[in-house]
Order: C-alpha cells, then sequence, then structure tokens
C-alpha cells in the first residue's frame, strides 16, 4: 500500500506492519491507523506516523537511549515496546520528551495505546540533553 | 450540564458502574472517591490537558531539528540520568 506524509513524502507500507491505537493519540482522537517509520536521518529518533492524515507525525525516541531505569521501573517483565514522545525546541538543545504518558505498543497483540502513568513525580517535559535539565519545571 | 447539590458521605452514580462521592469539604477543597471499574480512566483534567499539549508539541517536531538533536544527541549519549527528576 502507499500513502503519502509531508515530512516524509510517499512510501510503501505492508498492512501487516500497520499499528492500530484503538485509542487514538490523546488530543488526536481520531486517528487510529500509524506506523512507526525509522528515517536514517533522525536515528535514534523514530517517528509515529499517521496513515489517516498526511501531515500528522510524532518524533519519539526509546527510553533506553535516554534515561536508564525507565522500563524496568514501569513496564518490567511486560512484552511491550515503549516509546516517549519527544516535543523539538528550538534551540534544539531545549528539547524534552514526555516520561508521564509513553507510547506502549503490545509486541503479541502488535496494538499500541498512549498509557498514563501513575507516578505523578514523572515529567511531561524531560529535558532531552542533561545539561539543559534547568529548563524543566 | 447536570448540577447537583451533595453533602459529605452522598455520593452519585454514573452508568451502573461508577461511584463518585464527596469524601469531605476543607477550605476551598473537595475530596472525591471515585470508584470506576479498571478500564475506565480517570485523571485530574489538567494532567489530560497537559498531555494533549505535550503531544501536540510532538507533532509539531520537524525533520530538520529532529535530525539535528539527532547528531546532537549521538555526540552527546546523554543516557546516563534516572527517570526521575
Amino acid at each position: 500500500m502507499k500513502f503519502v506524509n509531508r515530512q516524509f513524502g510517499e512510501f510503501e507500507f505492508d498492512e501487516k506492519h500497520v499499528l492500530e491505537l484503538p485509542e487514538g493519540i490523546i488530543g488526536f482522537g481520531e486517528f487510529r491507523r500509524f506506523l512507526i517509520v525509522d528515517d536514517e536521518d533522525t536515528q535514534p529518533f523514530r517517528w509515529l506516523v499517521s496513515l489517516e492524515d498526511s501531515d500528522l507525525s510524532f518524533a519519539m525516541i526509546a527510553p533506553e537511549t535516554v534515561v536508564s531505569g525507565y522500563e524496568g521501573t514501569y513496564f518490567k517483565g511486560e512484552n511491550v515496546t515503549v516509546f516517549l514522545f519527544v516535543a523539538l525546541k528550538e534551540p534544539v538543545d531545549g528539547s524534552t520528551m514526555n516520561l508521564r504518558s509513553p507510547l506502549v505498543i503490545d509486541n503479541a497483540q502488535r496494538v499500541g495505546r498512549q498509557v498514563i502513568l501513575d507516578d505523578e513525580t514523572l515529567t511531561m517535559q524531560f529535558p532531552l540533553f542533561s545539561r539543559s535539565a534547568e529548563l524543566v519545571e | 450540564m447536570l448540577i447537583l447539590s451533595r453533602k459529605i458521605e452522598e455520593s452519585i452514580i454514573v452508568g451502573d458502574t461508577i461511584t463518585i462521592k464527596i469524601l469531605g469539604i476543607h477550605e476551598g477543597q473537595v475530596k472525591i472517591g471515585i470508584e470506576a471499574p479498571k478500564e475506565i480512566k480517570v485523571f485530574r483534567s489538567e494532567v489530560y490537558e497537559q498531555i494533549q499539549k505535550e503531544n501536540i508539541e510532538a507533532s509539531k517536531s520537524e525533520k530538520t531539528s529532529v535530525s539535528k538533536a539527532a547528531s546532537m544527541l549521538r555526540q552527546h549519549k546523554a543516557g546516563t540520568q534516572g527517570a526521575k527528576q
């Protein structure tokens, strides 16, 4: 199948790679079908690309790339893949990621949802770069 | 909007499964107890609104700045911080 995205242009995808988010993304509830796109220029970031709105994509990153112990603490023993949503700011070193409500993909069912973790100490604006830690609320 | 007056210890039932009870009122704050099935998500609305805001920010991330951040990250290797503040 083919799809055109504003940022990634036209790309082909296999139906079996489609990620269903039955509850959508908070604030973008109407969209359910996504692809996880790996772009060479933006590794280690990944993209959650909507297959229903060609303008819509989210930057994400695997927690182990940037914070230690996150998955072990919150998803211990679960067969899931976790991604943190990243808000890119200008200048780039003020960019943040949301530790409170990650995208969690059930590896067996291949279904994802944006969860809200119960731990209220988790910030939604954790600095991507540690030297900008003072920008966090 | 349906508006109801309740006293302490009185409650409201929503649907068949959700009970909302007024537990206490103290200095302008109301303490509310909510009983709902596990699959019903209950959050303070500020939490939900902030997630919405952060999601909107994440959706504005452009490939050019992400690629800039990516090369900074590869150099920076800021992987040693704990998840909590």
